[in-house]
């Protein structure tokens, strides 16, 4: 998704992602430490569609991403209609949501592997109602 | 939850209960194997959320080197883009996500 922000929104029309190892300007790199496996504490931005979904402002998630958004390229997340909403405790931006859109949502977090049949995680039960206010 | 292939359901919505009622159809991209764990959690939690809302729901797995042109241009009621990346075809799921930001129609990355 900051692929295509950064191709379509953002003028960079070469945005790559590093995994692809196929040239052009690296919006998603290598983290210098891979989070692959791990536990992420976020701090969730007042007022962003995420924290009301959370109704917190902060959230412990797990991670299997080893890449995230470039050091370089950190300013993207918050232009053309992107905002960072969720940051990690090393500053890292670790969701973005878009403004102007009814439901527009990227983690560099697996929402999913937390979600229980009893207590579905709030990121899908969103989306899922964002479907039915366009009904 | 209904699970169907790419063929199903037009303009983001399907018949269920002998077409009484229409399921949102949601577009989940994925290259992962049916029997990986994250291929398994992210339908799972749409499962779950669904049933928490009482909502009919039919998901279709769509892995990126299958999406046809129709998809782009109708993706659905929701998109998600699931874990594991690199993509077979990333161009494709770009346009995908193109199409789902251009449209007004919900869809989150993981």
């Amino acid at each position: 998704m900051l692929v295509e922000h950064a191709r379509n929104l953002a003028g960079i029309q070469d945005a790559t992602h590093a995994e692809y190892r196929a040239g052009g300007t690296e919006v998603i790199s290598l983290l210098g430490c891979s989070l692959q496996g791990q536990t992420i504490t976020v701090a969730l931005a007042p007022g962003s569609r995420l924290a009301r979904l959370y109704g917190a402002l902060q959230a412990v998630e797990r991670t299997t991403c080893s890449y995230g958004l470039a050091l370089e390229m950190q300013h993207i997340a918050s232009e053309h209609g992107m905002r960072p909403v969720a940051i990690d405790d090393t500053g890292e931006v670790r969701a973005v949501e878009r403004t102007d859109h009814p439901f527009f949502l990227a983690t560099l977090y697996q929402p999913q592997l937390r979600s229980e049949p009893r207590r579905p995680h709030p990121i899908f039960v969103g989306l899922l109602r964002a479907v039915t206010r366009r009904d | 939850m209904a699970r169907t292939g790419s063929s199903a359901a037009q303009a983001g919505f399907a018949p269920v209960d002998g077409g009484r009622m229409q399921a949102p159809v949601i577009t989940v991209l994925i290259d992962l194997p049916p029997d990986q764990d994250y291929h398994v959690a992210t339908l799972a939690a749409l499962d779950h959320a669904a049933h928490s809302l009482s909502m009919p729901l039919e998901v279709r797995v769509v892995p990126t080197d299958t999406i046809e042109s129709h998809l782009i241009a109708d993706p659905g009621a929701a998109v998600v883009v699931g874990p594991g990346s690199p993509y077979r075809n990333r161009e494709r799921a770009l346009d995908i996500i193109r199409s789902a930001r251009e449209k007004g129609i919900p869809l989150v990355g993981t």
